[in-house]
């Protein structure tokens, strides 16, 4: 058909075309030729529509009549009836279907709205309810947070009830380590609480620090008792600190005078445990007997008295320790001082017992040398022992200095004494002049007083102290002694026996130290006795070799006598007689010497005498010989008178 | 933990003596301070250290006196050894003479302590081997006749200063377990603790008071 057109118009197209080129312009309004013009001019290709439209009728157009093309516009109307048809019935099952919804959503809708006003009656109904409820939750919560910083509060200034109970028993049982702990939360709540001072909480402040004093009051006197109590038992010689003591010493020692009336007790316990200690060393000694009662040495002065002083050195160092244990962890200033006192304290017991014994020993007059030794064993342990005690004022300190000066003065005493004794039995001088008994006796006792200051345990200034004075007490008397006894001796006898007992003296003096002084006193004194032997020496040499008279003229000549040789028994003959003698003298000089000379007890000092006197005779010879060979004394041939010259006599006598 | 232990349960007292200069107050302070002394001073008298040990498991304090060696303290010296647990008597290795004087200090320290008295011989200045000029051998002979414990030892270098208080101590110990120690008489130079420790309490051990006697 569409090609039959097709053609059809194609034809026409090209007959109108014919025709048109012909006359177009000639008919144009002729409906027909409109049409044709129209139908002509349609484009099917482009015309969408028109294409989709054909397509379309090609379905169902399948036979192509009249009939069918004339029934055409009816079918086609059919057909979009029976369609519309279709339509409406679908579309009437998805009306009722969106009806069908909209029921429902409907239902839903006067249901929510139902609910609704229900909740709304519901709501006005419990609005007070819920108001209620929300109100008073909100106040638990505030209370809530009120317990809490209530509960902060307390714990922060208040004592646990566990702590309170511990403060509480302390009354009871012991001392513990939580005591210290609840004591020392007091003391933190007491500082604590000056912070609430400054705020608006002055009563809840002032209330807390005043509860807290009062436990803390409370607490330091009951921990005040219960170490009273602890110490006054620490009577045994083995002394236990317990770690819990010393910790509650330096509790106490926020309460000085709790902390001092503790360290009486310890000190009054420790007191009798030392005293008796002591007794018991004295009297009782060790196990089986050994170590023996110190007493068992009574008879022996040094030893009785050196056990003593050991045993309470050691006693005293023992007691030191103990108190370092005791205040260890005191931390107060003045602690040292503290535990010098109180070690002081401590010993003070045994002061009685110590001075009367060894006042016994002193007054049973043991002899000067171990009064001297006992002096300074006790001036040895005072600063053995002060060592340890410091410079406190210690009665037992002060006991063994005492002890000490009794024991010196006795010691001069007896010295004193002796010396006094002497002079009152003086004594002559022995026939062979030499040191009476006395002296012997006397520098003997010396002797054992040097010794024992040389071998003193005394360090080297504390020594040189005594001894100026030792050495006068008995050096002075001595020589007094010796010089009154001499007193009715001749010259010679005299000297003699001074220069043997200062000689003595000097040997006896030379072996110590610190003598120096008293050795160059005695070497002068002894010099000026030698000088007097030398003297009579020489007299007795001249005397006896015959040139006494002849010297002493030579000696005395003056010129207004006239020349030498014309006085009495100076003329040549007498001259040459004398010398005679005199070369007797010089052949054996040794032969020329004074009895007395052979009593010296120092053979230096005798040859030192004879040497000198020697030389004194040779210088006499030589003024006379040169007298005499003075032509104004007219000596005719003085060689002849003295054949020998001094340098001769001089090389004789050497 | 009950309460804290005290710090030793035993106090033993020891006394060191020999010739002068053979190294006492060396090997006292060696034990007390671990440091030697090379500029040490002669002793004047007595001087005295502590030490805290352990022996068997006890913790013991020794209570050390170190006395002088020259011959003017003597007299003072012997009045230290009543009451002496142990004795250490020292020599020097490199001195003869100082041997040779053992005889006269060992007689002191027999007559003068308890029969139960510790006494160990101590050869010091061991490190000066050099010199040495007493054997080992023989001392440790003469030692054994004496029924005495023996060790060479250096205060110097320190070697064998703690075995020699702590053989010391071990023996004296041991002489305490074994019942030869009388721990209460008064003079054995050993001080006993309790043995259990106390809440702070003093237990009926407690002796009553008495008044110091006021002879």
């Amino acid at each position: 058909m569409m090609l039959n057109m097709a053609e059809t118009k194609a034809d026409l197209t090209a007959d109108a075309s014919n025709s048109s080129n012909n006359n177009v312009s000639s008919q144009p309004n002729n409906p027909l030729s409109r049409k044709l013009h129209k139908i002509l001019e349609t484009r099917l290709d482009n015309d969408k529509e028109m294409l989709e439209a054909l397509k379309s009728l090609s379905v169902f157009f399948t036979e192509n009549s009249l009939r069918t093309r004339r029934n055409l516009r009816g079918d086609i109307e059919r057909r979009s009836l029976s369609i519309n048809e279709e339509f409406v019935r679908i579309f009437k099952d998805v009306k009722e279907e969106l009806e069908s919804v909209h029921e429902d959503v409907q239902a839903m809708s006067s249901c929510c709205e139902e609910m609704t006003n229900r909740l709304k009656a519901a709501k006005e109904q419990t609005q007070d309810l819920i108001v209620k409820t929300n109100k008073l939750q909100g106040e638990n919560h505030r209370l809530e947070v009120r317990a809490q910083v209530a509960q902060a509060f307390l714990s922060k200034f208040q004592l646990s009830a566990a702590e309170m109970a511990t403060l509480r028993s302390a009354r009871d049982g012991p001392i513990t380590e939580d005591f210290f702990r609840a004591l020392n939360r007091v003391k933190n709540i007491h500082e604590d609480v000056k912070v609430l001072l400054r705020t608006n909480q002055q009563t809840a402040g002032l209330e807390i620090m005043e509860q807290m004093a009062v436990l803390q009051e409370t607490a330091y006197e009951q921990l005040y008792r219960w170490a009273q109590n602890e110490c006054r038992g620490l009577t045994q010689e083995t002394c236990d600190i317990p770690p819990v003591l010393s910790q509650a010493m330096e509790s106490l020692q926020d309460r000085p005078v709790l902390y001092k009336y503790t360290l009486d007790e310890f000190g009054t316990a420790r007191r009798s445990a030392v005293v008796r200690g002591f007794i018991d060393a004295l009297t009782r000694g060790g196990p089986g007997g050994t170590p023996r009662p110190i007493e068992m040495h009574s008879h022996d002065p040094m030893r009785y008295v050196g056990d003593m002083l050991a045993w309470l050195h050691q006693a005293t160092a023992s007691e030191k320790e103990h108190l370092e244990a005791l205040l260890k962890q005191v931390t107060v200033q003045g602690v040292e001082e503290n535990m010098q006192e109180v070690v002081g304290h401590i010993t003070e017991g045994v002061c009685r017992p110590l001075k009367v014994r060894i006042e016994q020993v002193i007054i049973a007059e043991p002899g000067a040398v171990l009064l001297y030794k006992l002096s300074n064993l006790l001036k040895f342990y005072h600063h053995t022992i002060s060592g340890i005690m410091g410079t406190s004022v210690s009665s037992l300190l002060m006991t063994m200095d005492e002890m000490h000066m009794l024991s010196k003065k006795m010691f001069f005493n007896s010295l004193s004494l002796h010396a006094s004794r002497l002079m009152d039995k003086v004594e002559l001088p022995p026939p062979d002049l030499g040191p009476t008994a006395s002296l012997t006796q006397t520098l003997s006792l010396l002797r054992e007083v040097l010794a024992s200051h040389d071998s003193s345990v005394l360090p080297l200034d504390a020594r040189q102290a005594d001894f100026a004075q030792v050495l006068s007490c008995i050096l002075d008397p001595l020589l007094q002694l010796c010089t009154v006894s001499a007193s009715n001796l001749g010259t010679a006898d005299m000297a003699t026996y001074m220069v043997n007992s200062l000689y003595m003296m000097k040997t006896t003096l030379a072996l110590f130290e610190f003598t120096d002084k008293r050795l160059e006193m005695l070497e002068f004194q002894i010099e000026a006795h030698l000088d007097t032997l030398i003297n009579e020496q020489a007299s007795f040499v001249l005397t006896r070799a015959a040139l006494s008279h002849i010297y002493s003229c030579v000696q005395q000549h003056t010129a207004d006598q006239g020349p030498l040789a014309n006085l009495p028994g100076m003329d040549s003959t007498s001259l040459k007689t004398a010398m005679v003698q005199f070369d007797r003298y010089l052949a054996s000089p040794d032969t020329l010497v004074m009895p007395q000379l052979n009593f010296l007890l120092s053979a230096a000092i005798k040859e030192q005498i004879f040497r000198q006197s020697t030389e004194l005779v040779c210088g006499a010879y030589a003024e006379v010989y040169k007298a005499v060979t003075n032509p104004t004394n007219t000596y005719k041939d003085a060689e002849s008178v003295l054949h020998r010259s001094p340098q001769q006599v001089q090389a004789l006598l050497s | 933990m009950a309460t804290a232990p005290y710090n030793y349960s035993y106090i033993f007292k020891y006394i060191i003596i020999g010739d002068m200069g053979v190294g006492k107050s060396c090997l006292l302070h060696q034990f007390t301070e671990k440091k030697f002394m090379a500029d040490c001073p002669h002793t004047i008298g007595v001087e005295f250290g502590t030490r805290i040990m352990e022996v068997s498991g006890q913790k013991i304090k020794l209570q050390i006196w170190d006395t002088a060696g020259q011959e003017r303290f003597r007299a003072v010296t012997r009045s230290y050894y009543r009451g002496a647990a142990g004795a250490l008597m020292v020599y020097d290795i490199t001195r003869r003479s100082t041997y040779n004087h053992l005889g006269s200090w060992l007689t002191d320290a027999r007559n003068l302590t308890n029969p139960n008295t510790v006494i160990i011989l101590i050869g010091n200045k061991a490190d000066l081997e050099a010199q040495r000029d007493v054997t080992y051998e023989e001392a440790k002979q003469f030692a054994e006749e004496n029924g005495l414990l023996f060790l060479e030892a250096s205060a110097k270098t320190g070697e064998n200063v703690e075995d020699a208080f702590l053989e010391a101590a071990k023996k004296i110990y041991q002489n305490i377990q074994d019942g030869s120690l009388d721990l209460n008489a008064a003079e054995s130079g050993v001080q006993h603790k309790p043995s259990a420790p106390q809440g702070g309490r003093l237990t009926s051990e407690t002796q009553p008071q008495r008044e110091g006697c006021g002879c």
